[in-house]
């Protein structure tokens, strides 16, 4: 069965080794800084934990965001750099998506969710903000239907947002965990939605204004 | 910087040496003669350690030529100096003696009784492989015999390393064989600074994470290797802009993780440094070495490459390269600055205008001697351009941009060349992107030849920031002998001269 790393730094730092659909060792640590000194550690741990070679890796999928920054990269970064290393296959799957699946594998979950009555996601983007995204259920195979985002926006803008349009979403923002985000990938190959893109949803431009240049006398 | 200096041992140290040894092993200290004979030996390497002219430590290795193993005979630390990481220094001293010698594993005893000591020698890789019952006598005391193997990919060939840096706008990926250079690939992210006047690190960030892996392609391409072929990681773990250096910690740590290879994190500006082994095969030390560029003003005291670096001074404001830039800006000049304003000192007259040389008066001499700051002379400049469109005057540009630049240049070279009379350096070597400056190479060279200072100017490809550099510094750590980095260091933004490795 072929062996897929996971990696996901949108938040904390979340990696998970699994062959098939069968989680084999997962390392979640919740705290959201810290990335650049955690990241090799945690992959050669869950590796070890795994009882597995990184040469045996053939798939590495990804969490693209949306996040704020800096720890994110340090995810993606790494990703890039390993499936390079030993030659697998490198996807990327939004980061949202991980979560919206772990809530509608929940049956009861996901018989309420509709199109009508979404399944809302979010996440903290720091600065009075919060990322989302809308699911209107989970495909055959297993992957969130998303309806729309993801985005950022202000957490009053959102509920005005949804009230406009009479939605009253079922909500999570639970931790993104890599092994939803490993089966989230395996669902979409089967879906036929499967994407090798991991550029980065940063979701906000780089705080940068362009100088005029200023004066230095009165 | 370290309070001691470390050297080798001469003949006339002997009396010092017997002191310490007396004080540290008194019942079972070596005789003066015994000691007399090691000093001397052919086969043997001591070393001395002071501080304020005192013998404050020394250790010994032996190791006989054709003979692959290598033994640590003594080492003593005076006990007012102990705990602060002379003793680490000593066997990391030897430990690189033992390696260029070509010795393939290192033997100590230490007392069963000495913990400190033990765990010292094990952080340095050595193991319990033995113990001698009762060894220590008058003490009754067992020895453990502990062994450190160099690790074979270091050994019997020159390592092949794969550098990465990402301090600033430039990810650069580099390779090397040993001294060799076999691919430097940078890819800048200079043009989407521009509009901006200087370096956004967000963008900068940006920018590392999309190069990454065509970087790294085009560099094993150049080399003609895969990844396969490379013995160990080294990385810019700092000093330079957090959240870019991240994106290279990140990618190097997971490399070194996928390809099951040891990982070197290494200091960026002692990378400056070292990157003159590329081409001349070894550094000569010691050696001034003045990097310039727009992160980084610095002028370095290195002794040793790996061991010994001071920082002399550094800017208490902007970086030259920085002043390149601003100065650019006021002439209405694009980014970066330092090639404009090159091309428009053309023709210029650089005394037109005496602008002043930053920390450079008597009463700077005491706290700033080599020390420099660039923010007064960016005001001067852009002031005096404005008091002169102000009035309506027209100005001759090429003139402005010559006494700048003359001015920068001056005060640069004038505290490097002090630098070097000051601690009868003959050498001076000269890194960072402002090294691409014409004037301020035309000046290091001219005053260079008046004060008999050899002057080494590496490629420009060399000289701005370059993953090479880092590969290259990372080799010479595995050459030395020394311990890959942990997996678990971060990056660094303020990352001082003095580690050259973080582990």
């Amino acid at each position: 069965m072929p062996i897929t790393l996971a990696i996901d730094t949108s938040a904390g730092t979340s990696v998970a080794v699994l062959r098939g659909g069968e989680l084999l060792a997962e390392l979640n640590n919740d705290y959201n800084m810290k990335h650049a000194e955690g990241i090799g550690d945690a992959i050669s741990q869950v590796i070890a934990a795994a009882e597995i070679k990184p040469s045996q890796i053939k798939t590495v999928v990804v969490g693209r965001g949306p996040a704020p920054f800096t720890g994110l990269r340090i995810g993606i970064a790494a990703a890039i750099m390993f499936s390079e290393g030993v030659g697998a296959r490198l996807f990327g799957v939004v980061s949202l998506d991980a979560v919206a699946r772990e809530a509608l594998i929940n049956r009861e979950i996901a018989s309420q969710v509709s199109e009508e009555k979404p399944l809302l996601v979010t996440a903290d983007a720091r600065r009075s903000e919060v990322y989302w995204a809308l699911y209107s259920g989970i495909s055959k195979s297993g992957a969130p239907i998303c309806v729309e985002g993801p985005a950022v926006i202000k957490p009053v803008a959102l509920e005005e947002l949804l009230a406009g349009r009479g939605l009253q979403p079922i909500r999570s923002e639970a931790p993104v965990r890599a092994a939803q985000l490993a089966k989230v990938l395996d669902a979409q190959l089967v879906d036929g939605q499967a994407t090798d893109d991991v550029t980065a949803l940063y979701l906000r431009a780089p705080d940068a204004v362009p100088s005029p240049g200023k004066k230095v006398s009165g | 910087m370290k309070p001691w200096s470390i050297r080798n041992a001469v003949e006339s140290d002997l009396d010092a040496i017997m002191q310490l040894e007396n004080a540290c092993f008194a019942a079972d200290a070596w005789s003066r003669e015994n000691m007399h004979f090691e000093v001397q030996a052919h086969h043997t390497v001591y070393l001395v350690a002071h501080l304020d002219e005192q013998l404050v430590g020394f250790a010994g290795l032996s190791k006989v030529p054709g003979n692959d193993q290598a033994d640590i005979q003594t080492i003593a630390v005076s006990e007012t100096q102990r705990g602060k990481g002379l003793g680490r220094d000593l066997m990391n001293h030897l430990l690189t003696d033992a390696r260029r010698q070509l010795a393939y594993e290192v033997f100590l005893e230490v007392r069963a009784d000495n913990e400190p000591a033990q765990k010292l020698y094990e952080s340095l890789g050595f193991e319990h492989i033995d113990t001698r019952k009762r060894y220590y006598q008058p003490d009754d005391v067992d020895a453990w015999v502990m062994r450190l193997q160099f690790k074979q990919s270091s050994f019997g060939r020159e390592p092949v390393v794969l550098g990465i840096e990402s301090s600033c706008d430039e990810t650069g990926v580099g390779i090397v064989r040993g001294s060799t250079l076999l691919a430097n690939v940078i890819s800048s992210s200079m043009d989407e600074h521009a509009r901006f006047g200087g370096v956004v690190p967000e963008i900068a960030a940006r920018a590392h994470l999309e190069a990454l892996k065509p970087t790294l392609n085009q560099a094993l391409a150049t080399a003609n290797l895969s990844l396969q072929d490379i013995d160990a990681i080294a990385v810019t773990n700092g000093p330079g802009l957090g959240g870019a250096l991240m994106v290279g910690v990140g990618a190097a740590k997971a490399l070194a993780v996928a390809l099951e290879k040891p990982i070197y994190a290494v200091n960026h500006l002692v990378g400056h440094v070292g990157v003159d082994i590329l081409e001349r095969g070894k550094l000569e030390t010691p050696t001034i070495a003045l990097l310039v560029s727009g992160g980084h003003t610095s002028l370095l005291l290195v002794r040793d490459l790996l061991d010994d670096v001071e920082l002399l001074g550094e800017t208490i404001d902007d970086a030259a390269g920085e002043a390149f830039d601003k100065i650019a800006r006021v002439l209405g000049l694009p980014y970066p600055g330092g090639p404009e304003i090159d091309r428009a000192a053309i023709g210029g007259d650089p005394k037109a205008i005496r602008f002043p040389r930053g920390l450079t008066l008597p009463k700077d001499m005491e706290k700033h001697r080599y020390n420099f700051s660039f923010s007064g002379l960016k005001t001067a400049v852009a002031r005096w351009v404005e008091v002169a469109e102000a009035k309506g005057e027209t100005y001759n540009k090429a003139d402005v941009a010559a006494s700048f630049r003359e001015a920068v240049a001056d005060v640069l070279v004038s505290k490097a060349i002090n630098a070097c009379l000051a601690y009868g350096v003959p050498r001076l070597l000269l890194g960072g992107g402002v090294v691409a400056n014409a004037r301020l190479r035309e000046l290091a060279t001219e005053r260079c030849a008046e004060n008999g200072i050899e002057l080494r100017i590496p490629a420009l490809s060399l000289c701005t920031d370059n993953g090479a550099m880092i590969a290259a510094l990372g080799a010479q750590l595995i050459m030395a002998g020394r311990q890959p980095s942990s997996l678990h260091f971060g990056a660094d933004s303020t990352l001082p001269v003095t580690t050259v490795q973080s582990l």
